[in-house]
């Protein structure tokens, strides 16, 4: 037992550090309800802040900002505060650019996608998208559809984050960009609008097919078995912790659009055959035929999430080759031991 | 040696081939040589050239381009450059040198066309180029040359085997008579025509920048060429009459032998011009294009290695070969010279080619290869020996003397 | 350089218009990309390819090629490095980038002014207006000049064929393009790694996959340029932070250093001389001798002069000798005196 003493240690340090959160929410609260100090609230509100406000409220909607959650996943403070000191965005990023600031704009430190490397010893900035990039990067659980579905700046993908409430008064909005908001103000805004947010209600697998039978291109093959309840299973349950995901996935066929892409959100979407074709239309070539598309999306999306089966090249574990081909495939390829007819599920 | 009284071997016989069967060494090997190239020669033409070299996808032209083909046109360089010399710029002294160099450049260029056949995969359809002309290939111009050239290398030396038969086909006269009074015009075409097929050989490798070492590699190439093959010509002329003297000694005239020595003194000063001039352009092209990082390489070691003993030093032992009129340097340097240009010609085809490929895939000549290579070397010189044992090319005709 | 070559060209229009083919002749004699509008390519993207093999074995059945050693299942060969030969038109290669492995496939690039064709002294190689190509082996002489040309590697021989050995190479299913179908590689392809259509279009698809997938593609297409354009392009995977677009390439063992130009135009200069060399050569060697003969003659007619004037010394020196004699010894004297000089002259005369 000569691990016994660091073993109390660390099981004391878990109880606290799992004891911390928990008084820091109720710590919030009681905040969030006297509205003591901004600095320590749970929420910011930020604003275009600009030396010349539009004088009738006009501009970029604000961002309420869930400041505790952020802390909580990022641990650090430099990696936002990439300065080391803990003062607002909006002090040296406005919307023209401040010398404090490098002249770096205040979109451009929210959303820059590639942030050079800084020199060892001072921390490489993070914005919001090239943060939440990572993320998707890194964690294989985003990464399958990430590696096919880029976020793109659209006008579903800004609202999640610049959708400050209705209630918001023009002169707010005036003196919000104007930089001189009250606080007090600030924070019941950044609330109501946190507050006001509901999580998408997502289909549910049940609302898919249980399995899908591919078979307009079987030739060597039989038809292809696509288990796609279980597909769609995995991927929620993998996600129903996701706090990042659950914010930003706002639809509720946003998960089926990976595969079911390009046409309009739907809970009964288009075919994939219908816009792929068997063999490629030199007339369009930007469009995969429709073999290539299937196995794009399957491929990419495993490797993403780094599922080491199936291999690649091989094909017989997901297809069957087929009953008549699959005597003179076996006498083709007899003794490959890198084919293996497999079932799938 | 001081007097020759030389008895004309086809006077009261028509052919003169006692020589050929003499038991001598020379003969024996030559008899094994060429025995052995006709049995690769069978299989070459039934088996394919893949059975009897080491050709690749990668070496498309190996030994039998780079020696047989490069070297062969080059080392044949001697008959325009003599021509010239004798003929155009009237160094009248020359004269003696000018039938052996022709018939070595016919002998030559007729060798490169046979060796040229062993090489291509449908020796047959040479002619095509003729029929479906692929006007923008540097081969077709070469083709094109080397063709009219041999036509003309062939009337110049029509000559010698006209005075050998004139004797009993008296008509030959006429054609004899004609030739003659056209030498001027022969001449000046054999030398445009040489022009442009010696510097196109070396535009051959103009369209493989990728492929060929930077340091041999110049859109200059072709005057690079051109420029060395006349280095080689007279180096040429020199080097073969080295081994003229000694095997067809008793061939040889008063006026040969007494023009022999002013002819390789007179060539080795220009030889040692030319060759300066070479190595000028080289260096000056190897630093215009910036390659200097280069020559510290493996390959700049090598390429130093050319420039340095097989030009630089071949041109000054011919400055002073001539200058302290030395019969054994002049040839220690045509011999230098010969090695260098096969050495340049190997360079380019083969050694500095493709140098980036990795060491596996690099090619290297098979027995075989060398063999062909050496037989139709020692038919050059088989052809050359029955030349001289029955036409007038070392010496006068005594019936024909005043005509020159 | 190029431009004074091509001025060259121009220059010698009367002989070299014949260098040109049919399509440049009737754009007026200038080089314009591309040659043929609307003609096909093929986009090799490798960040798709997955190795397989489908495509050479498409290739190999749609040609009817001899079957190889190895099945095309055992994927194993891909390790080694391959190239295209007589009786494998195209090959799959693995390279290692950026720790990860890619497959590059290689086969002829079709490009748009051919090497092979400008090279052919036979006239073998033909582009045809569809992009690709073609060889026509009836014609062919066997020089293999065309595989010294290629900057790819493309053709190979076949060096055991003894009686009609042919250059072969990719031909890009020419045949089935003519029946409206893909080529084999292109059909066979599972991943969409290849993608046929216009070159015109494919540059656009290239572009804009690299747009939309930001980092995940090296900035360069392949082809595009290279050695005058291709109609076979290639993407590669973005190289590592610090490394160029064209080290992208490189590592997929691909020749970054060939110029935008067609590597035919290399030896367009050389070409263009000849005209020149055949219409100066004469006129400078001709000169050579009219001078060397003038010389030849001066030198003759200053003997001459100069003898004429020895002779006229002499005859003056005997005449004024004879002279003295006759006035001391009488005339008959002086007629023995001038024929024994004149005897002695005519002696030395002959001497010379």
């Amino acid at each position: 037992m000569r691990n016994g003493k660091t073993l109390l240690l660390l099981a004391a340090v878990a109880l606290i550090s799992a004891a911390c959160p928990t008084i820091d929410v109720a710590a919030g609260e009681a905040q969030v309800s006297e509205i003591e100090d901004y600095k320590d609230s749970r929420y910011r509100a930020i604003f275009p802040v600009s030396e010349k406000p539009n004088p009738a409220g006009v501009g970029m909607q604000p961002t309420a900002f869930n400041h505790f959650v952020h802390v909580k996943k990022a641990g650090n403070c430099m990696s936002c505060h990439h300065n080391g000191i803990t003062v607002a965005c909006t002090s040296c990023h406005t919307m023209e650019g401040k010398d404090e600031g490098g002249f770096v704009t205040l979109t451009a430190a929210m959303h820059k996608r590639h942030i050079a490397q800084r020199p060892e010893g001072t921390a490489t900035p993070q914005s919001c998208i090239s943060c939440h990039a990572q993320q998707t990067k890194s964690k294989p659980e985003c990464a399958g559809c990430h590696s096919i579905v880029k976020p793109a700046r659209s006008a579903s993908s800004c609202a999640p984050c610049h959708n400050m409430t209705p209630s918001m008064t023009t002169e707010q909005m005036q003196q919000g960009s104007a930089g001189t908001l009250p606080d007090v103000e600030k924070l019941a805004l950044a609330s109501a609008t946190i507050k006001a947010r509901e999580p998408a209600r997502y289909l549910t697998p049940e609302d898919g097919p249980y399995k899908v039978y591919i078979d307009g291109l079987s030739d060597k093959f039989g038809s292809n078995m696509y288990a796609h309840r279980r597909h769609v299973e995995s991927v929620m349950e993998k996600l129903a912790d996701n706090k990042l995901a659950q914010a930003f996935h706002a639809n509720p066929e946003t998960l089926c659009a990976t595969c079911h892409h390009i046409s309009p959100l739907s809970a009964t979407p288009p075919k994939c055959g219908s816009c792929h074709k068997a063999t490629i239309d030199p007339e369009q070539p930007g469009r995969t035929n429709l073999k290539a598309a299937y196995h794009l999306m399957c491929m990419n999306c495993h490797k993403g999430m780094q599922v080491a089966r199936p291999v690649d090249t091989s094909c017989a574990t997901c297809h069957k080759p087929r009953a008549t081909q699959s005597l003179t495939m076996d006498s083709q390829s007899s003794g490959q031991g890198s084919i293996t007819p497999q079932s799938v599920n | 040696m001081a007097h020759h009284n030389i008895v004309i071997p086809t006077k009261d016989k028509l052919f003169n081939l006692g020589e050929f069967s003499l038991r001598r060494r020379g003969n024996l090997i030559t008899a094994i040589i060429l025995a052995v190239g006709l049995v690769i020669t069978v299989i070459r033409f039934t088996q394919g050239i893949g059975s009897v070299t080491n050709l690749s996808d990668v070496q498309p032209w190996g030994m039998w381009i780079g020696f047989d083909l490069l070297c062969g046109v080059s080392l044949a360089a001697g008959g325009y450059f003599t021509t010239v010399g004798c003929y155009i710029m009237g160094m009248k002294h020359f004269h003696s040198a000018v039938r052996p160099a022709v018939t070595t450049a016919f002998l030559g260029y007729t060798f490169v066309v046979v060796a040229l056949l062993y090489d291509l995969g449908h020796p047959l359809r040479l002619p095509y180029m003729f029929f479906f002309p692929g006007t923008t290939s540097v081969l077709f111009e070469v083709g094109l040359c080397v063709a009219t050239y041999l036509t003309v290398l062939f009337v110049e030396f029509s000559v010698a085997p006209m005075e050998w038969l004139a004797g009993r086909f008296p008509f030959l006269l006429n054609w004899r008579k004609l030739v003659v009074r056209c030498t001027i015009i022969l001449t000046i075409f054999g030398v445009t025509l040489s022009t442009l097929h010696q510097s196109s050989l070396g535009s051959l490798y103009l369209i493989a920048p990728g492929k060929l070492h930077p340091l041999w590699y110049s859109p200059f190439m072709p005057m690079f060429f051109f420029v060395s093959s006349m280095a080689a010509g007279a180096s040429m002329v020199i080097f073969e009459g080295m081994f003229a003297h000694k095997g067809v000694h008793h061939y040889m005239d008063d006026t040969h032998l007494r023009e022999a020595d002013e002819v390789v003194f007179s060539f080795s000063k220009a030889a040692s011009f030319i060759l300066f001039a070479y190595f000028m352009l080289k260096f000056t092209d190897m630093l215009v294009q910036a390659n200097l990082p280069y020559v510290f390489s493996g390959y700049g070691l090598w390429w130093l290695v050319e420039m340095l003993f097989f030009v630089l030093m071949p041109a000054l032992l011919y400055a002073r070969g001539s200058r302290q009129r030395n019969l054994r340097i002049c040839r220690f340097a045509a011999a230098n010279t010969v090695l260098g240009i096969v050495l340049n010609r190997f360079n380019v085809s083969m050694i500095a080619f493709n140098y980036a490929l990795p060491s596996a895939e690099r090619y290297f000549p098979s027995l075989w290869e060398i063999c062909i290579s050496v037989f139709v070397v020692t038919m050059i010189v088989t052809a050359y020996r029955f030349i001289v044992y029955h036409m007038p090319v070392l010496y006068e005709h005594p019936d024909f003397k005043d005509a020159h | 350089m190029n431009r004074r070559k091509f001025l060259t060209i121009l220059g010698s229009a009367g002989v070299v218009s014949a260098l040109s083919t049919a399509e440049v002749k009737a754009a007026g004699g200038t080089h314009t990309f591309p040659y043929y509008d609307g003609s096909f390519g093929v986009l090799h993207d490798t960040t798709r390819c997955i190795g397989c093999r489908e495509c050479e074995k498409a290739c190999n059945k749609v040609n009817s090629l001899p079957q190889p050693k190895k099945p095309f299942e055992d994927l194993t060969v891909c390790d080694t490095r391959r190239r295209t030969s007589a009786y494998e038109w195209t090959v799959v290669n693995k390279y290692e980038v950026n720790g990860r492995q890619v497959f590059r496939k290689l086969q002829c690039f079709h490009c748009n002014d051919p090497a092979c064709a400008s090279a052919c002294f036979a006239k073998c190689f033909q582009k045809q207006p569809d992009g690709s190509v073609t060889y026509d082996g009836s014609q062919c002489v066997g020089c293999r000049y065309c595989m010294i040309a290629c900057p790819f590697y493309a053709p190979g021989f076949q060096y055991d064929e003894a009686f009609d050995p042919l250059v072969q190479k990719c031909t890009f299913c020419e045949p089935r393009l003519k029946e409206g179908k893909l080529p084999g590689c292109v059909e066979a392809c599972p991943m969409d790694a290849l993608t046929f259509g216009r070159r015109s279009d494919l540059i656009k698809v290239a572009r804009a996959r690299m747009a939309k997938n930001p980092g995940k593609y090296a900035d360069y297409i392949y082809g595009e340029w290279d050695a005058g354009g291709t109609a076979w392009m290639i993407l590669a995977p973005a190289p590592g932070a610090a490394a160029k677009p064209d080290g992208a390439m490189q590592a997929l063992g691909l020749d970054t250093h060939l110029g935008n130009r067609p590597m035919g135009e290399l030896t367009y200069g050389a070409l263009g001389a000849v005209p020149m060399i055949v219409a100066f050569w004469p006129v400078l060697f001709g000169g050579a001798y009219a001078i060397s003969k003038r010389r030849d003659a001066i030198h003759e007619a200053e003997k001459e002069a100069a003898i004429k004037e020895i002779k006229n010394d002499m005859t003056y020196a005997v005449n004024s000798a004879a002279h003295k004699v006759a006035e001391t010894h009488g005339q008959a004297a002086a007629d023995t005196v001038r024929e024994a000089m004149s005897e002695a002259m005519q002696d030395k005369g002959g001497h010379n």
